[in-house]
């Protein structure tokens, strides 16, 4: 019996004017954003490779001088896009692309491709995710609205509970006779996305399709929240109508008002200093220190080294003390950056707790959030390769200043040769792990759960109680 | 039976109907929400601002009592920053913070208020590279979703509100079949319509411009009386396209659950599908050149300029005879010289920037193009243009900036090459900055073009929408 409920749901949705119309908008513009997300990161991915080489080359080709100079001179970052990157932009546009590692300073990542942009294409960007995210969900809405409550409004609730089918059956074929015709949709949509992740894009590996599995698992227990939802309001209203008209409701609650009263609760909860008092507050510590964390004195240190070599004067000691003075104060300041770059980054990432957990108002919250951190395009991600950078920059700092203090002496005018430059490894920057990701994302993960077991319970509940006319 | 009849009658409807005044009450929270994120938002970029001029006060009172210090024959506290020297007294130490104070109705709309900077620290070492910098400290996240503030609800929300309210003006007398004995009453259809969506956009608009003003007194806006007019009139043409197009729709004479779903499917593409699908469009077609190559610009040039110096310091020269006089002639000082190369740096970046510049311009102003297509694009653009935290005048504010450090250059410049010193009496002549908001006049020209293209709209609707109402004569 279920199955002839399946394939009559399934095809009259497939002659229903509305859906074919529906899906075919929402087919297109799903393809359209995978393919121009596609070739967008590829571009940028190609660009970001070729400035990586220069820069690198800029590094080896300096020159010789002293290695303070190349310290100074420093290397530019550029952050790399994921292989997955192209279904979700996620905050990539908001972040900057870039960071210049250089002596005594960790520098902010520069030029957010947002800035570039117009106002105009703030307010809706269009990726494959903000399809899965927003308009699938509005098709489903579409298709399941009627399903009982149609049903009811014709009479026909009526003769098919009286062919004796169980009433969560009869749910159940309509919801699978729904994600059959959603099937036509999304099955073409997924091999043209795992076709993007074969063709793959040049990004440092990150077990593409171990994420992109988890990924379509993700929607697709959003779209069967969805299913479960449309079906439990269309079993508990009275009339079609108003069943679509509490659905739309729900909609606009969920991607439109949700998202956005979660980034004032998360600023309200979770304030982030301006960027002045943040500047101040770092140039303060740096130069007067902090309890805890004392600005070197080159005095104490002249004065150690002196009694570890046994030594009169600076002059006979077997190190350039400058070289040694220098790494001090690197170390001092990375510890100031530690404490405020630190803090920052806490705060962001509390801020993103709290658009989680409001996705118990909201299921967008929690995919949104998982989809992001899968594409390799959320914020613990972003700050996973800002971390990677400057530890990269904390070691070119550490060779830099250890080639001053052991291959001169204080006071000596000391040029590097231009070897020591290609001496340096690459900074090679490496993905998280997908473990990793999940591990940040258990929250989203349990809420979308907790949606999906949820739904069904209540929808399962209203169904047994629908009214039969 | 008159037309005022109509009207108290649906006053009177709408005082028995619980769920309509519900979704009225939702609204008014609505706004009174986004219009305190609005204001909160306003108090804390005022709250910047102050500590900004605060440090800029602070750092020219050090450097003041500094000078003094040395005039009284004191040493300066370090000899890498000493304030005498013209290359220190206008580079960082002595940066002068330039602001962009918050545009008359931020609290309205936040904009591009939180992406876009609004302060620079500008210094002889102000060159383009400068204007990459990042605007306000922001979680990207919340970057990404953007605000809940009244341009938001007036864009995406306020359209929903008077299609909920005016789905079924027509169609549901019909259904409930008092339409046959209200036409039998000298009045038409067109004029029953009028009638009851006049009171609803009474309503609607009053609500929406009420909490406006509102938000306006209590953030001071009227001081610039034609920037309310205009958010005012963007408000009430969005309002009235939907109002018009609820108007055409019920002329159809199809039923209500068939207008609802026509309404809430053109909302959906006017609103949602059409701004994204043109975002897709301008990307694929125009996409955005990429900065990355300004930074290997920006290394190639400086390697070579520490490559040339003293080349360059004779280039300069002879670019900028009348300096040359100043320059201790036999031998070039070391902070010339290294304004040379600065100089040179900054020469090969503006001309990256220039280049880059005129690309980023044509494809935004063919992004723009886009926007005739969908009235929630044009009327965020008016609503943003209204408030002052829109895309034009920020870049006025960035012009503004790279003026400003070309008129602070040309001040310390001739000083650098001659090897002067200064001494605490130049700090009051030192050039100041002060933004130069945008005249009304250019505010109203480039706010005209949405709004005339609102106008257009909503004629081109109403037109439909007479048209179709007047061929309704009964049931």
């Amino acid at each position: 019996m279920i199955r002839h409920i399946v394939r009559k749901e399934f095809t009259d949705l497939l002659r229903d004017g509305r859906f074919r119309w529906c899906a075919a908008i929402v087919g297109v513009l799903l393809l359209v954003s995978l393919g121009s997300g596609l070739v967008e990161t590829r571009r940028a991915e190609a660009a970001h490779t070729a400035a990586r080489e220069t820069a690198r080359d800029h590094w080896e080709s300096q020159g010789e001088k002293n290695p303070h100079s190349a310290a100074h001179y420093g290397i530019y970052a550029f952050k790399p896009r994921l292989p997955l990157s192209f279904l979700d932009q996620g905050v990539d546009p908001y972040t900057g692309t870039s960071v210049w590692l250089e002596a005594h300073r960790q520098n902010d990542f520069l030029m957010r491709p947002a800035q570039d942009a117009t106002a105009g294409q703030r307010l809706g960007a269009l990726t494959a995710a903000q399809v899965l995210q927003y308009l699938v969900p509005l098709l489903i809405i579409l298709l399941a609205f009627g399903a009982l409550a149609g049903e009811r409004e014709q009479g026909t609730l009526r003769q098919l509970l009286a062919t004796g089918i169980s009433r969560r059956d009869l749910a159940l074929g309509k919801a699978l006779g729904v994600a059959g015709a959603l099937a036509l949709l999304l099955i073409p949509a997924a091999i043209v996305g795992s076709a993007a992740i074969t063709l793959g894009s040049p990004g440092p590996a990150a077990t593409p399709f171990a994420r992109g599995t988890v990924l379509a698992a993700g929607y697709l227990a959003y779209f069967a929240v969805f299913v479960a939802l449309s079906l439990a309001v269309s079993a508990w209203v009275r009339s079609a109508r108003t069943a679509l008209v509490a659905l739309l409701g729900v909609w606009v609650l969920n991607g439109l008002v949700a998202p956005r009263v979660a980034v004032d609760l998360s600023k309200w909860l979770h304030p982030t200093p301006s960027a002045v008092e943040f500047a101040r507050t770092m140039e303060r510590e740096v130069r007067s220190g902090v309890p805890g964390i004392e600005r070197p004195d080159r005095g104490e240190t002249t004065a150690r080294l002196l009694a570890e070599h046994g030594a009169e004067t600076v002059d006979d000691l077997p190190v350039n003390v400058i070289g040694v003075y220098l790494q001090e104060s690197e170390e001092f300041a990375n510890q100031i950056f530690d404490r405020n770059y630190g803090d920052l980054w806490n705060r962001f990432e509390r801020q993103g707790v709290v658009h989680e957990a409001l996705s118990v108002a909201a299921p967008l919250l929690a995919v949104r959030t998982l989809s992001m951190g899968l594409a390799g395009t959320d914020v613990e991600q972003h700050r996973h390769f800002a971390t990677a950078a400057e530890q990269y920059r904390r070691d070119l700092m550490r060779r830099m200043n250890g080639d001053l203090a052991e291959n001169s002496r204080t006071g000596e005018t000391y040029i590097a040769t231009e070897d020591t430059w290609a001496e340096v490894p690459p900074f090679q920057y490496d993905a998280p792990s997908l473990g990793w990701v999940l591990q940040n994302r258990t929250l989203s993960l349990g809420m979308l759960g907790l949606w999906l077991v949820g739904a069904f319970l209540v929808a399962g509940s209203l169904v047994r109680r629908a009214e039969v006319a | 039976m008159t037309l005022r009849t109509v009207l108290r009658n649906e006053w009177r409807l709408l005082r028995a109907d619980r769920a309509l005044a519900l979704v009225l009450v939702v609204f008014a929270l609505l706004f009174a929400y986004a219009l305190a994120n609005g204001l909160a938002w306003v108090d804390f970029q005022e709250e910047t601002l102050a500590a900004a001029r605060e440090g800029n006060a602070e750092r020219v009172e050090t450097l003041e009592a500094e000078l003094q210090r040395i005039a009284d024959g004191g040493q300066p506290s370090s000899p890498f920053r000493d304030p005498r020297s013209p290359s220190v007294l206008g580079g960082a130490s002595g940066a002068q913070t330039a602001v962009l104070d918050p545009g008359p109705l931020t609290a309205l709309a936040v904009g591009q208020s939180d992406l876009l900077p609004y302060y620079y620290d500008v210094s002889i070492q102000t060159n383009e590279s400068s204007f990459l910098q990042n605007g306000e400290i922001e979680n990207p996240l919340n970057l990404l979703v953007g605000r809940f503030d009244l341009a938001f609800v007036v864009v995406y929300l306020l359209p929903l509100l008077i299609l909920a309210l005016s789905f079924n003006v027509l169609s549901g007398e019909r259904e409930q079949g008092t339409l046959a004995l209200t036409l039998s009453q000298p009045v038409s259809a067109r004029g029953v319509v009028t009638a009851k969506l006049a009171f609803r956009a009474i309503l609607v608009m009053g609500l929406a411009l009420g909490v406006s003003l509102l938000g306006v007194l209590f953030s001071g806006g009227f001081g610039s009386p034609g920037r309310v007019a205009l958010w005012c009139a963007a408000v009430a043409a969005y309002a009235l396209f939907w109002f018009t197009l609820a108007a055409w729709v019920n002329g159809l004479g199809r039923s209500s659950a068939w207008n609802a779903t026509v309404l809430v499917g053109a909302w959906l593409l006017l609103v949602v599908v059409l701004p994204a699908g043109v975002n897709i469009t301008a990307g694929l077609l125009h996409p955005l050149p990429s900065r990355v190559e300004m930074i290997t610009a920006q290394r190639e040039a400086s390697n070579e300029a520490v490559n040339q110096r003293s080349e360059l310091l004779a280039r300069y020269l002879e670019d900028h005879p009348e300096l040359a006089g100043g320059v201790a002639a036999e031998e070039a000082n070391r902070a010339a010289l290294a304004w040379a190369a600065t100089d040179a740096v900054n020469r090969r970046l503006e001309e990256v920037t220039s280049v880059h510049g005129e690309r980023l311009a044509a494809q935004q102003a063919l992004v723009r193009r886009y926007r005739f297509l969908s009235p929630a694009l044009l009327t965020q653009e008016a609503l943003l243009d209204a408030a002052g935290t829109g895309d034009a005048r920020f870049a006025r504010f960035q012009s503004q900036v790279r003026e400003f450090a070309e008129r602070w250059r040309t001040f310390f410049v001739p000083a650098i090459l001659a090897g002067e010193q200064m001494t605490a009496d130049v700090l009051p002549a030192l050039p100041s900055f002060r933004f130069v908001d945008e005249q009304m006049r250019e505010v109203r020209a480039r706010a005209a073009i949405p709004l005339a293209a609102l106008g257009g709209l909503l004629v081109l609707v109403g037109a439909g929408a007479v048209a179709r109402l007047r061929r309704v004569t009964g049931p």
